[in-house]
């Protein structure tokens, strides 16, 4: 047992012996983590100072207001309205930018027509671009509750027509508030409940669960690869061979190997679960010991293939390479980066054979669907299948040299 | 020095149709030094390997401390050191490290293991260095880190295939001067080399091996007699000149009882050295061939091989 312990501690020194291991080991899959589970959402130029946009608002429509407020609620951009002549004198002197609303904007975007708002911006100011972005950002959230009204007051009309315009903007200015409100109360989570009962508790998906699960397995799975390099450079420096002229089977070998490289698996997998839980309130803790068995079963699998892998490859830099495609390319397929679903049903059935899918959804049952450990049974078991056929294939072809 | 710890007994070994060991039958006594002499491709690592259990023998079979290398493995494992030819250590281990590793893999373990550490580190002259990487070693430091991993576990046996190859002249003659240590520790140490004069420097009897086939074994003394009194003239020769093109000329002079060619070099096997060295230089002179220097050697083995398989050790 001290032989397993003493390969695996010399696993463990080697992979960490550059600094640049933690980048990928932990910052780098921390910071894909946040960054793809939304962490960052929010006003994108939140944190730069408040920058003067001058409007001219020559349209007295509640739409036109709607738009002046909701820039001004931007904490990038500040509103001075202006008349057309102050702005001008303004821009000419030093003003970052100018918004005219012409006349006729609400009734026109009423009437479901194209409207063209003028930007006057200072070329190469960092400034007039953020105030761009803050524009088109604040349109841009208008457009779909405007998109709700017309189609509002288009059914109302087909119900019972309006008595006038006045009527008719009336009634598109109280849905579009209406729908403003339903938007911005939006839940970010759908509850499905099966009625059935064989799934008893509920059902849901959670962009940043499912972005936990998924960077978590991709981080893991690709240096799991990585062990292919590690037969590569015991091949290629001979310590492979002076090894087996040690009282050292090469099952004890094999076993301190794996047993490194599964153990590194482990703790990597904790500390991006303990981020998950800490930092973006993902539940992982719902079953420990479907935890267990997932991790258990997935790290057996990755170093499985990256044991077959090993045996294919001759250089390190070939497998580092291969290890890094690889892993991406059955990351991507496996429903790590993207939900499943959204895949071609090809390349659906392609992912069934995969050890990221069936880790993806062990790990998404725990997380989404809260199957507790029933829900883990079926893709440990399959990930061990691999795991077998991959160690298999991976010591029939074992060669020391 | 009287009982033997290795005998093997008509080893084998071939690839495909390729016979790289054929039918090797030899013994090494415990405490002495003994070497496995012969050019690059002559059968010593694969012998070696063999008697190191990396591979099977196709047939034959050794007995290493009562051990055979085909029934049990395991034991004759835990009987010998190797030290390959390659530097087989972890670059970004340091020294210590790999010796700790090491040393567990070779069963050792707790204080013994850390007592014996510091006393190959000591006898390696690396202490000072111990805690450094190895990929910050020198090749030669890497050498005798190398040579310390087989030392670790103090073996009955110790083999060594090659280990100065590759190395400067100051480096090689600390691990000579190593070897020589072990020696006199009363260490037994199976050593290949394809260079004469370690063999000579180092070794109680030596194995001549060529093509896979062991031609010669003995002390340096029995073996030099089967030479006879021959000397050896080694003419070097000026530039532009290679042996090759006038190894036929001088086989032909009085006393020359063979003729070979090197790089730059003839090398001829002579009944007295004094007496064909002027039909030699005559020879030369008549075929406008500069000669820039003349050694005379005594019989040697280098002499020893030459007359067995009529090449030069280097071919």
């Amino acid at each position: 047992m001290h032989k397993i312990l003493s390969i695996a501690w010399k696993e463990t020194i080697i992979r960490f012996s550059s600094r640049t291991e933690l980048l990928f080991f932990l910052i780098l899959p921390i910071a894909f983590t946040f960054i793809l589970s939304d962490g960052l959402a929010g006003d994108p130029s939140e944190g730069t100072q408040s920058i003067e946009l001058l409007v001219v608002n020559v349209d007295d429509s509640e739409l036109a207001q709607t738009l002046v407020d909701g820039i001004d609620a931007t904490s990038a951009v500040r509103v001075a309205l202006v008349s057309a002549e102050t702005a001008a004198d303004q821009f000419a002197d030093d003003a970052t930018a100018v918004l005219t609303i012409p006349t006729g904007f609400g009734a026109a975007v009423n009437a479901g027509e194209a409207v063209t708002l003028d930007l006057q911006k200072e070329p190469d100011n960092n400034d007039a671009t953020i105030v761009e972005q803050t524009v088109n950002a604040v349109i841009g959230s208008l457009n779909q509750p405007l998109a709700i009204a017309q189609a509002g007051v288009a059914f109302a009309e087909q119900t019972q027509p309006f008595a006038d315009t006045a009527a008719r903007d009336t009634f598109f200015v109280a849905t579009l508030d209406r729908a403003q409100t339903l938007l911005a109360d939006a839940p970010s989570r759908f509850v499905v409940t099966k009625p059935d009962g064989s799934i008893s508790e509920e059902a849901s998906f959670d962009v940043t669960a499912h972005q936990s699960a998924g960077q978590l397995v991709t981080w893991v799975f690709i240096p799991l690869l990585g062990v292919a390099a590690v037969f590569a450079f015991e091949r290629n420096h001979g310590t492979l061979r002076r090894l087996l002229t040690t009282p050292t089977t090469k099952a004890t070998q094999l076993l301190g190997i794996v047993s490194g490289h599964v153990g590194h698996a482990i703790v990597q997998m904790l500390l991006l679960m303990v981020f998950g839980a800490v930092v973006l309130q993902v539940d992982w803790g719902k079953s420990p010991l479907g935890l267990v068995i997932m991790m258990l079963s997935f790290g057996l699998a990755g170093v499985a293939l990256g044991t077959m892998l090993g045996t294919l490859i001759k250089t390190t830099s070939q497998a580092s390479s291969v290890a890094i495609l690889l892993g991406m390319a059955m990351a991507l397929l496996g429903g790590c980066w993207f939900p499943l679903e959204i895949f071609p049903p090809a390349a659906q059935t392609v992912a069934r054979f995969l050890p990221t899918t069936w880790a993806m959804e062990g790990f998404s049952n725990l997380l989404a669907v809260n199957t507790g450990i029933d829900g883990v049974l079926v893709p440990a078991a399959v990930l061990l299948g691999f795991a077998v056929v991959f160690f298999g294939v991976g010591v029939w072809r074992f060669r020391y040299e | 020095m009287s009982e033997p710890i290795l005998t093997t007994r008509n080893l084998t070994r071939k690839f495909g149709d390729f016979v790289a060991v054929n039918d090797v039958s030899f013994s090494v006594l415990r405490g002495e030094i003994f070497s496995l002499l012969g050019p690059n491709g002559a059968g010593k690592t694969t012998t070696i390997s063999m008697l190191s259990c990396l591979i099977a023998p196709t047939s034959g079979d050794a007995a290493i401390d009562g051990h055979s290398i085909n029934g049990n493995p395991n034991g004759v494992k835990n009987a010998i050191g190797v030290v390959p030819q390659e530097i087989a250590l972890y670059d970004t281990l340091t020294a210590r490290q790999n010796l700790n590793f090491w040393g567990h893999m070779s069963g050792m373990s707790g204080k013994a293991l850390k007592t014996r550490i510091e006393e190959v580190l000591e006898q390696v002259e690396l202490t000072d260095r111990a805690d450094d990487k190895v990929e910050a070693y020198s090749g030669g430091m890497k050498r005798r880190i190398n040579i310390a991993v087989g030392l670790l576990h103090k073996p009955k046996l110790l083999f060594m295939d090659e280990p100065t190859v590759g190395i400067d002249p100051q480096s090689r003659r600390r691990i000579l001067d190593m070897v020589s240590d072990l020696r006199d520790q009363g260490m037994t140490v199976l050593y290949t080399t394809h260079y004469m004069e370690e063999a000579e420097e180092l070794s109680d009897r030596v194995g001549i091996i060529d093509h896979g086939k062991l031609i010669a074994l003995g002390t340096q003394k029995e073996l030099t007699k089967l030479v006879g009194q021959q000397e050896s003239l080694r003419l070097h020769l000026g530039e532009g000149i290679t042996g090759e093109s006038v190894q036929e000329l001088f086989a032909n002079v009085d006393g020359v009882l063979q003729s070979n060619a090197l790089d730059g070099e003839v090398i001829l096997s002579v009944t007295e050295a004094a007496t064909a060295l002027p039909g030699a230089v005559t020879v030369a002179n008549a075929n406008n061939i500069r000669i820039r220097s003349v050694d005379i050697q005594e019989p040697n083995l280098e002499a020893v091989f030459l007359h067995l398989t009529g090449r030069a050790l280097r071919d």
